[in-house]
């Protein structure tokens, strides 16, 4: 199986994806929670993390507080749209990374069947 | 961390800014209210938020130790606390509740601040609903791997 994209790091990539989607659920909760602060995680160190280490990547910190967004007089500074943006995002990145397993299985089929 | 911990988060969220929306309620109710049974005016309600296991030790020792408590991330009413606001003075002499000088203690309740409060748990709501649609979308696509295609 020589196709680009393995199983593997389709594997690793909705991982990223799923772990990405978590932070941006928690923020959405927490839009009310005086003080709290927007989460995110670097995609890439994310990605690359989970490459090299395989499963034991889920104890290492990978989010951190995203700099830079206005902050209410609570002490909150989730964004709404930046929120809901994300979601949609993150969503269709899902999708397409489950498109892809599935094209790669498929493919395999057509290789036993033929 | 997984698909089924992201509902869990939305849920606590969308638990929380329920029970915000019923203390508003419950406030609006009691906006005219001047005789309770701790004696006094009804004294206006105020909810607390706070957000759940930050530490990743936490998180892991929980979730190995499979305690069925909420993910990390998710939000948490704490505590229902009194408004210190004292009591708006009314001049009614025939009102049984008046005192000795004839005023009477109504609770400071302003019907435009519960209504604002209202509003913004009920978009809330809506917010983490949203984001449990998308979720259960991507668990059926997840779901449709398995499915012969």
């Amino acid at each position: 199986m020589a196709s680009p994209p393995s199983l593997d790091v389709l594997q690793g990539y909705l991982k990223v994806i799923t772990d990405r989607q978590q932070m941006i659920v928690s923020n959405m909760a927490n839009v009310d929670t005086p003080g709290y602060h927007t989460k995110d995680i670097d995609f890439q160190s994310a990605m690359r993390q989970v490459m090299n280490d395989g499963d034991d990547a889920q104890l290492q910190p990978a989010s951190m507080e995203l700099q830079g967004l206005p902050e209410r007089p609570d002490g909150n500074n989730v964004n709404i749209d930046r929120e809901s943006l994300m979601l949609s995002q993150t969503q269709l990145q899902f999708q397409l990374g489950v498109q892809l397993v599935k094209g790669q299985f498929s493919q395999l089929l057509t290789a036993i069947k033929e | 961390m997984g698909m089924f911990s992201m509902m869990q988060v939305s849920a606590s969220a969308l638990a929380a800014e329920r029970q915000r929306a019923e203390v508003t309620a419950v406030n609006m109710a009691n906006a005219e209210t001047t005789h309770t049974d701790q004696g006094g005016p009804f004294v206006r309600k105020e909810v607390v938020f706070s957000a759940t296991g930050g530490s990743l030790f936490h998180s892991a020792f929980s979730s190995a130790g499979g305690l069925s408590q909420n993910p990390a991330g998710s939000v948490r009413l704490t505590e229902v606390v009194d408004d210190p606001t004292p009591p708006v003075q009314r001049y009614e002499p025939g009102n049984p509740d008046a005192n000795a000088s004839g005023y009477v203690s109504y609770p400071a309740i302003n019907p435009v601040t519960e209504m604002v409060d209202l509003m913004g748990s009920v978009r809330s709501y809506q917010l983490n609903a949203s984001a449990v649609s998308a979720e259960k979308q991507m668990i059926e696509q997840s779901i449709s791997i398995l499915k012969p295609s």
